[in-house]
């Protein structure tokens, strides 16, 4: 058998030393293939593997409904207290701060630790996400020395988190809003908070300087994750794309639910949505009330679950229900993107999302304990 | 320069692709394997010893590369001086380094990254250990399929006659 194989390779001319070299070569190129072809979609879940881990790790801590439904059942804001500080997640925070300022550094914290942990293609958006605790900051401070806290009342008012806080800190001093803008200059906000400034002038109402913040804000997110290339930034891409669009209808509810016209909440609003075009949203400031917000909203994919919170509505006349509702579709929408790609920005953005979900579940429940009998049965009906 | 038959020398590269392939399926499946654990041990020091257990596990292929390519070595001639492989059992030394070859490059991959995912639900929920072993363990069939094939053609192939 073997002198026919060689017999046959002389008769092309063919020693058996090229004959070994083109098997070495041969199987050189089918293995090359075989590699490149494996190791590809390998390339894209590599990276995510570690910060799954780490998010997946929190997920598991967060409080459960139970848990959470104890807490309600608190008798005042002092056990609501005591009841965090026996886990192991809020205990640091609650240790240095009140309990509303250590909720706050403690979502601070995990944004600034996702944005941290994230592969580099989509670390942009995290980051941007952790610098929204400077913007609540800047914002707190605009409106503290503009109803005239004095420094102790403003401190309290900051968290004690974010890029710009040692700056922010020595603020709390100022005397008046502009000190604040000046002493702003050299940072990102310095621009859009002079340009909203002869606003803030005529009118004297800091909502003019706050909004311009809140819209940089929502464009640098949307604009952040434009045109994306890869299937994880397309997910993040649409979850981001979801939470703007939410939060422009809250916007707008609100709006409506003050009777605010075109005129007056067109320059607080994003020119372009997600799914909400410019279009839409010019169709939207329209409406005359919060009905007729919910009719106008028809065709696109947030009427259907606004349409139920609407007869809710004009039962109580409450705008919480809304807002309840929007949150709860983030949360959902949130769910069915974290399934898409569970080997990737999936179980982030499913940790993210149901972070920000127990932080404002606490706060609504923080905020309830303050009042005197608060019924259980209400505060239940707030949380998402 | 040694003289080397060729059959032999067929056997060589057939044990290099044994544990060439098998040996870097198996180092990205623990390179996954480590990562995901590594994330884990980062939140939750107590995964130290499962994170262990699963960054371990694709560790087996590369083992039954390894020995295939040990025993095409013996039995070709190559270690220990006995008598050269024809060129006949050479061509099936290749298909022997082959088939663990790649059954353990997709094997490993395979198991890596389904460590990976198991070592996350751990971490998440304590109670996925053992469903999570069992589905990390899975693609480790295909590894053992390409293990015997190999041993089988080596058998029958005239090569551990």
């Amino acid at each position: 058998m073997a002198d026919e194989i060689t017999a046959l390779l002389e008769t092309v001319g063919i020693t058996p030393e090229t004959f070994i070299v083109f098997v070495v070569i041969a199987l050189v190129v089918v293995g090359a293939v075989v590699v490149v072809v494996t190791t590809r979609p390998i390339l894209d879940i590599y990276p995510y593997l570690n910060p799954n881990a780490k998010v997946r790790a929190r997920k598991g801590r967060l409080l459960t409904e139970k848990q959470l439904s104890e807490i309600a059942d608190a008798k005042d804001i002092g056990e609501v207290e005591n009841y965090l500080s026996g886990i192991p997640d809020y205990a640091p925070y609650l240790e240095k701060y009140p309990l509303d300022t250590a909720l706050e550094v403690n979502l601070a914290d995990n944004y600034n630790m996702i944005s941290r942990v994230v592969p580099e293609k989509v670390q942009s958006s995290f980051k941007l996400m952790s610098k929204k605790v400077d913007i609540t900051n800047i914002k707190s401070l605009i409106s503290a020395k503009d109803v005239g806290y004095n420094v102790q009342q403003t401190k309290d008012l900051l968290i004690p988190s974010g890029s710009l806080y040692d700056l922010l800190e020595p603020l709390t001093e100022a005397d008046s809003v502009s000190d604040i803008l000046t002493a702003l200059d050299g940072t990102e906000y310095a621009s859009i908070l002079e340009d909203a400034l002869p606003r803030y002038e005529e009118s004297q109402m800091v909502l003019e300087l706050e909004s311009a913040l809140d819209k940089y804000y929502l464009e640098s997110l949307l604009n952040s994750t434009e045109v994306p290339a890869e299937e994880n930034s397309q997910i993040l891409y649409s979850y981001i794309g979801i939470g703007i669009d939410l939060s422009i209808l809250k916007t707008f509810v609100r709006a409506k639910q003050d009777g605010l016209t075109y005129n007056n909440i067109s320059p607080y609003i994003l020119t372009d949505g997600y799914q909400l075009r410019e279009w839409k949203l010019k169709d939207l400031m329209e409406a005359n009330d919060v009905s007729s917000f919910v009719t106008y909203l028809e065709g696109t994919k947030y009427s259907e679950f606004l349409s139920d919170a609407l007869t809710e509505y004009e039962k109580t006349g409450s705008v919480t229900l809304f807002e309840k509702a929007l949150d709860l579709h983030l949360a959902e929408s949130a769910k069915s993107l974290s399934i898409k790609k569970p080997i990737g920005i999936g179980p982030i953005i499913g940790y993210l999302n149901k972070k920000e979900t127990e932080i404002r579940n606490l706060k609504i429940i923080a905020r309830a304990k303050k009042e005197t009998n608060y019924p259980v049965s209400k505060i239940m009906e707030l949380l998402v | 320069m040694v003289d080397i038959a060729l059959g032999t020398a067929l056997a060589a590269v057939g044990a290099g692709v044994a544990i060439g392939f098998a040996g870097l399926g198996s180092g990205l499946g623990q390179g996954m394997a480590a990562a995901g654990s590594v994330g884990a041990i980062a939140e939750d020091s107590d995964m130290f010893s499962k994170g262990i257990i699963f960054s371990a596990l694709p560790e087996t292929q590369a083992i039954y590369g390894f020995l295939i390519a040990i025993l095409l070595l013996v039995f070709s001639g190559l270690l220990g001086g006995g008598e050269g492989l024809s060129t006949t059992a050479g061509i099936v030394a290749i298909g022997v380094g082959a088939s663990i070859g790649f059954a353990g490059l997709g094997s490993g991959m395979g198991q890596g990254i389904a460590a990976a995912s198991s070592v996350g639900a751990i971490v998440e929920d304590d109670e996925m250990f053992s469903k999570g072993i069992i589905f990390s363990a899975l693609p480790e069939t295909q590894a053992i399929y390409g293990f015997l094939i190999s041993i089988l053609l080596m058998v029958f192939g005239g090569i551990l006659a």
